[in-house]
């Protein structure tokens, strides 16, 4: 059996159990429950109203030209990437199933997350769904989720050094945040496929990892 | 054309002329990115705040631009006027937010933002370390784009905050001072 | 009545506990167990954590119920979509009520998981969260 856990509080006294605290942080800490509202007094149904694509392009091309410090290529600049994605990705997964949670399921099968990530997870951050899933014909392992236009590439006012595949890798961070918490572990890469019509069109695959396949399989 | 207030001109902007995406997709990516930067100067909140600042200027310098473009406006004739435009257009273009003017100093050049509403800082807990509850402005980016932005129009101002309800205070302000104009006159009258 | 409440993480790892007693019929919301029993807890409920990890697959509810007992206990089950999982000890049977209890707890953690310092699978130490899991404990069981 793994290690057990020790249970981390009676319900009796609470004090701060941390040596070192400053007093003033745990004095702080206890009149910030009593005095003001706090993160637990918000109403999570209540979707905070947009905000303009530029302040999350400004934004963007800000941690693009921070996550070029100090990079020895291309492939490291879009794993940072990736991984800002991965953080916003972990807390949106939960957040949109705790707002649908009437109706909410979790997903147990391969098809069906891929659908939820089209759907509800693009609407949740960008505002629309994805433009297709595919799998992949020769592999058993590969799915693709198309979007002609991703969000957060369609900006103004940005260095045009500023390449799509960076934004995409901050997507493909998200998804794989997605499919990591419902138990899916895959890998994503993003692949941009310009056409005449959709200039920005991106191709995210997705490589599921044996231990997927395996179940997928087990559970036919 | 009728002159209108900076209320009017920064609505007008924000109900037509915006793109716009999802809250959350903004708050969770700056979360992620105060987040990052945490760890990569382990958590040395001094040097946070000001990368975060340095941030901000460079998104600043850019994003005034792109106020001057959307709104078309006149040359502020006082730094009063800046003030108005800064939080009723700037602020609300962007983060769809008016921060409240006040506590003006005696020679106009000091005045502090109050934030009642940041979409910014929503849903954030201060780790619990004891440091960050002292060190860390988990806003500080703003400062750095204030400070950016007007240094475009020619007024270097300082901008830092002085309380944050992040850290227990009871409001969130930040107060800006203008050190010196950088040009030796302020055209009054159309662009 | 007694109870004991345990959030447990994507890699099994403990992330929040508390065990409470009922505020109905009298009860003045301290936990009844004898120290034995307390001391079981957190090892009876870890070891229903191998009957989740099948269910979970064949049922893509997120209130699984009860899926274990041990004498005269029963645990039940909330797994969330990112594989988080809410035990609860429990005496008597109260499938809907505990629903409830399930998914406002549901609300808290999203809410705690929003902060961008608070990372998957840490420790809940803020004593709001625990103030109001409290509060959830007595508004439902």
């Amino acid at each position: 059996m793994s290690k057990l856990p020790t249970p981390s509080r009676a319900s009796s006294d609470k004090s701060s159990s941390h040596p070192g605290f400053a007093v003033r942080s745990s004095a702080t800490s206890s009149s910030l429950a009593s005095r003001r509202a706090t993160v637990y007094d918000r109403n999570m149904n209540r979707r905070a109203p947009d905000l303009a694509l530029s302040t999350f392009a400004f934004l963007f091309s800000e941690m693009v030209q921070y996550s070029q410090k100090n990079v020895k290529g291309v492939q490291e600049m879009e794993n940072r990437l990736s991984a800002y994605g991965y953080h916003v990705g972990q807390r949106v997964l939960e957040l949109a199933t705790v707002r649908e949670i009437k109706n909410a399921k979790r997903e147990t099968r391969v098809l069906g997350l891929l659908q939820f990530i089209n759907t509800t997870i693009w609407k949740a951050i960008f505002g629309k769904v994805a433009d297709a899933l595919e799998k992949s014909k020769d592999q058993e392992d590969e799915y693709m989720i198309i979007d002609n236009n991703p969000v957060a590439n369609s900006y103004i006012s940005v260095p045009k050094e500023l390449s799509s595949l960076d934004c995409a890798s901050f997507q493909a961070g998200v998804i794989e945040a997605v499919m990591d918490g419902c138990q899916f572990p895959a890998k994503i890469t993003a692949h941009s496929v310009p056409t005449e019509l959709y200039p920005l069109k991106t191709v995210f695959l997705v490589k599921l990892d044996p231990l997927v396949i395996e179940r997928e399989k087990y559970m036919r | 054309m009728a002159v209108r207030t900076p209320r009017q001109i920064g609505e007008d902007v924000w109900k037509t002329r915006i793109e716009k995406v999802n809250a959350e997709l903004v708050t969770l990516t700056y979360g992620s990115v105060v987040a990052q930067l945490c760890k990569d100067f382990t958590n040395d909140y001094i040097q946070v705040n000001e990368q975060l600042d340095k941030m901000g200027y460079n998104i600043g310098i850019r994003l005034i631009e792109d106020i001057l473009a959307r709104t078309n406006s006149e040359r502020c004739r006082s730094f009063k006027d800046t003030a108005e435009m800064i939080s009723k257009v700037g602020f609300k273009i962007f983060l769809n937010i008016t921060p409240a003017i006040l506590n003006w100093s005696q020679d106009n050049k000091q005045f502090s933002l109050i934030f009642d509403d940041n979409p910014l800082s929503d849903f954030v807990e201060l780790p619990d370390d004891g440091k960050a509850i002292n060190e860390l402005w988990y806003s500080n980016i703003l400062c750095g784009v204030l400070r950016g932005a007007l240094e475009m129009v020619q007024l270097q101002v300082e901008a830092k905050f002085v309380s944050d309800v992040l850290r227990g205070d009871d409001t969130t302000e930040m107060r800006v001072t203008l050190i010196r104009v950088l040009e030796d006159e302020m055209p009054v009258g159309d662009e | 009545m007694s109870f004991y409440l345990a959030i447990i993480g994507s890699k099994d790892n403990a992330i929040y506990s508390l065990d409470f007693g009922t505020y109905r019929q009298g009860g003045d919301g301290t936990s009844k167990f004898s120290a034995d029993v307390r001391q079981l807890c957190p090892f009876i409920v870890h070891s229903s954590l191998d009957i989740i990890e099948e269910v979970q697959w064949t049922n893509s509810a997120m209130h699984l119920k009860v899926i274990d007992k041990f004498y005269n206990y029963l645990i039940s089950a909330y797994v969330t979509s990112g594989n988080i999982k809410f035990l609860l000890l429990h005496e008597t049977r109260a499938d809907e009520v505990i629903r409830q209890f399930f998914v406002d707890l549901y609300d808290l953690y999203v809410k705690t998981l929003m902060s961008p310092f608070y990372s998957v699978d840490q420790a809940i130490t803020s004593k709001v969260f625990d103030q109001r899991v409290k509060m959830l404990a007595k508004k439902y069981l």
